[in-house]
């Protein structure tokens, strides 16, 4: 391929075969699940969800430019704005925590027993 | 036929042994002799204080959170300004189009715009001011001559907040 | 779809409104709002209409649920007078974020198209966590908040995975585009698909507190304040049922082959560990956590036996359960604040200690919910059971009625415990002061209860 050639983001997204993208957001997906059931500190709990979300708009432009359907490009702006909400409630929730109990560790937060 | 993804892992590649080739060569070549002034932080003699892991004011964060908030929405408007901009669907419907998509981001907006004025009346958007401490010295004196040498040496400005805070 | 738009406007309005000196106006307008959505909400009655490019669509079972989930709120809101008189409370915020969870749980309810899915449960998400987490001096409210925030957020990334090789297979987001693509593959469907159900499935279980992805339910229920609970446990899950009915009734019901047994073992786990559990609570409220997750398991049997009786019994459990949960927790949340130990409120059943000698009311209140959710005839709940367990007797799945009744005798234990401390215990002298607008509603409510248990009738061929 010669490289001066003006080459459309979509063609040069599936310059990779699919189920490239499926194997490496599905390991985004997977490090972020571990991350989430393995870490005690909130903050880095809540950085592996962002890195699922991160996992499926990956698949989701992968999928969508080898459709050629806008639909799923679209929905991974949904998911920024929402995820941007989202990052906002839950920081003012740790920070609330870190205020009452100085501590961010999900760990001691044993009020409530099962 | 290398691909363009295969040029980049080659760049990749020639990258890590390039540097390392450069490190482990010097790491050879040069002679080892640390002394205390060439192990600190800044040679040039600066003597670093406290530790860089400092937590920051809290104010910092409010203006962030709403900064985040704000910034991301942004997203929307690039999607919607390869639609707008179009010339076939305009001339179509005689600039209709144009005012439509107009009105609609104009609604979008304005609803941000709410939010924004929400936080700026709640008072998110002001600096917070830093509490004064005065100092307190175990003194006969009464405080109550303290506030009135304060009151007399303060700048004019600041003149209407209380002087005696919580000692 | 006006009511979506009037309560976004409306939300608005009341957050603003907060900024007026007086607070007394806050209650009765946010009442009168979601009258309002609920009035326009009916317009569309007896039609079917897809509104906004495909994205929302309204039919009569979309009608309903919204009528119930608004239905709820409304009772929700008409407890809520104990805001006005606290200091720490921000009543304005507080019933703004309720109208927006509306709004979410309407689009859950209605939606047509994925993306609406997504929005919709992160809407109703988002309000709640900041709801859990509304007494900010409270840990354990703070804990609330973090472990639902954390927890529901995890469930959202796994249910976005699972839309997002959902589209990979079908090429769509729109549910109807997905049945066809079903249909039209009956063979050869891709492995996407089964991986894209399981994952949304298992998003969408974690949302209505389904075992074995129930565990964040009861520390969330006990530590978020009382009035939120029952907003939690009523609107949150009737919403959710409703988006699990629709995209299992519609898109993968050409595959029920393939979900089926799964969604039966998980009803069963949540059948199981919902009843067991509950029996050994000390607390009343997080009783009802485990009975809102033993409900859950009631209303799965409804989706695992899917066919043409399932979308009645559905809206008519989740109006029961809705119903009986609401006079139940309104009946804790005055008496526990007014019976206090050592501990600030008291939440645990001995709280109810001789509270049917004192307030004859107030008892009778509790004790028919107590008995609609325990399913005794001549209650809501009853015939909400009968229905649901009509559903799978229809299909022949005879070994899950019978566990689900079995289960339901254990219900009966919990339940009964708060009536029999309410009427043979003896208790503290005093009586419990309730307001006279709090205690209509109560009333209402109640009666309610009562006539749908004497006419199920009622509701029969609204759907």
């Amino acid at each position: 391929m010669q490289p001066t050639q003006q080459v459309s983001i979509p063609e040069l997204i599936q310059q990779v075969p699919l189920n490239y993208y499926l194997i490496v957001s599905t390991a985004l997906f997977v490090i972020g699940i571990i991350g989430v059931l393995t870490r005690r500190n909130a903050i880095i709990i809540f950085m592996s969800i962002e890195l699922m979300l991160n996992a499926v708009n990956l698949l989701l432009i992968a999928f969508s430019s080898y459709r050629s359907d806008s639909a799923g490009q679209v929905f991974v702006f949904f998911i920024m704005a929402v995820a941007a909400a989202e990052v906002a409630v839950g920081l003012a929730i740790i920070v609330m925590i870190y205020r009452n109990i100085r501590s961010i560790d999900v760990g001691l937060l044993n009020k409530l027993k099962w | 036929m290398l691909s363009d993804f295969g040029i980049i892992l080659l760049f990749i590649l020639a990258a890590f042994a390039f540097i390392s080739l450069v490190l482990f060569g010097a790491s050879f070549l040069r002679p080892d002799r640390p002394n205390v002034e060439k192990m600190s932080t800044y040679e040039s003699g600066e003597e670093p204080v406290g530790n860089a892991n400092v937590q920051f004011n809290i104010r910092f964060y409010v203006v962030a959170l709403i900064f985040v908030l704000f910034d991301v929405e942004l997203v929307f408007l690039f999607p919607w300004a390869t639609v707008f901009g179009q010339k076939t669907l305009i001339n179509e419907t005689k600039g209709l189009w144009g005012w439509f998509s107009l009105a609609e981001m104009s609604i979008f907006v304005l609803t941000l715009a709410l939010g924004l004025a929400y936080a700026w009346v709640k008072g998110y958007l002001s600096w917070v001011k830093p509490q004064q401490k005065i100092p307190t010295v175990d003194t006969k004196v009464p405080q109550s001559l303290y506030d009135q040498v304060n009151k007399k040496y303060q700048p004019k400005a600041k003149a209407s907040q209380p002087a005696s805070g919580t000692v | 779809m006006l009511p979506i738009i009037l309560l976004s406007v409306f939300g608005i309005v009341l957050l603003f409104m907060g900024f007026l000196k007086s607070k007394v106006l806050l209650l009765p307008a946010t009442l009168v709002f979601i009258l309002a959505a609920l009035a326009t909400t009916f317009m569309d009655w007896g039609k079917t209409y897809l509104y906004f490019q495909n994205m929302l669509l309204t039919n009569n079972l979309a009608i309903l649920f919204t009528t119930i989930v608004l239905l709820s709120a409304f009772m929700v809101v008409a407890l809520s007078n104990s805001f006005i008189e606290d200091e720490q409370a921000q009543p304005a915020e507080y019933y703004a974020l309720l109208l927006f969870s509306l709004v979410g749980a309407i689009m859950m309810i209605s939606f047509e198209n994925l993306i609406m899915l997504f929005v919709g449960v992160e809407i109703l998400s988002v309000a709640m966590y900041v709801l859990a987490g509304s007494d900010k001096h409270s840990p354990r409210s703070n804990e609330a908040a973090l472990k639902y925030f954390l927890m529901g957020a995890f469930a959202t990334g796994i249910m976005l995975f699972g839309i997002a090789l959902l589209y990979g297979a079908t090429g769509t987001f729109v549910v109807s585009g997905i049945k066809s693509y079903v249909y039209t593959n009956a063979y050869g469907v891709s492995l996407l698909l089964y991986m894209g159900i399981i994952l949304l499935l298992i998003g969408m279980l974690f949302k209505v507190s389904a075992a074995p992805f129930h565990f964040w339910t009861p520390d969330v229920y006990d530590g978020t304040p009382g009035l939120f609970t029952a907003f939690m446990s009523t609107v949150v899950k009737t919403a959710g049922f409703a988006a699990l009915f629709r995209v299992l009734s519609v898109s993968f019901v050409g595959v029920y082959s393939f979900w089926w047994g799964t969604l039966a073992a998980l009803t069963c786990l949540t059948l199981l560990i919902g009843n067991v559990t509950a029996v050994y609570q000390t607390s009343f409220k997080r009783m009802m956590a485990y009975s809102s997750i033993s409900h859950a398991g009631y209303l799965l049997i409804g989706l695992t036996a899917l066919g043409t009786q399932t979308k009645q019994a559905l809206v008519f459990y989740s109006l029961a359960y809705s119903l009986a949960t609401i006079s139940a927790f309104g009946v804790l949340l005055v008496v526990s604040r007014q019976r206090q130990d050592t501990n600030g409120v008291n939440e645990n059943f001995d709280a109810f200690n001789g509270l049917a000698r004192q307030n004859p009311l107030l008892g009778f209140v509790m004790a028919v919910s107590m008995l609609s959710l325990a399913g005794i005839p001549l209650t809501a709940g009853f015939w909400g059971k009968f229905m649901i367990f009509t559903t799978a007797a229809d299909k022949g799945i005879y070994w899950i009625l019978v566990f689900a009744v079995l289960m339901s005798t254990v219900g009966i234990y919990y339940y009964f415990r708060v009536i029999i401390a309410m009427y043979f215990r003896e208790g503290a002298a005093e009586p419990v002061k309730v307001a006279p607008f709090y205690r209509y509603v109560l009333i209402a409510a109640t009666i309610l209860t009562l006539v749908l248990g004497l006419a199920p009738g009622l509701l029969e061929g609204l759907v």
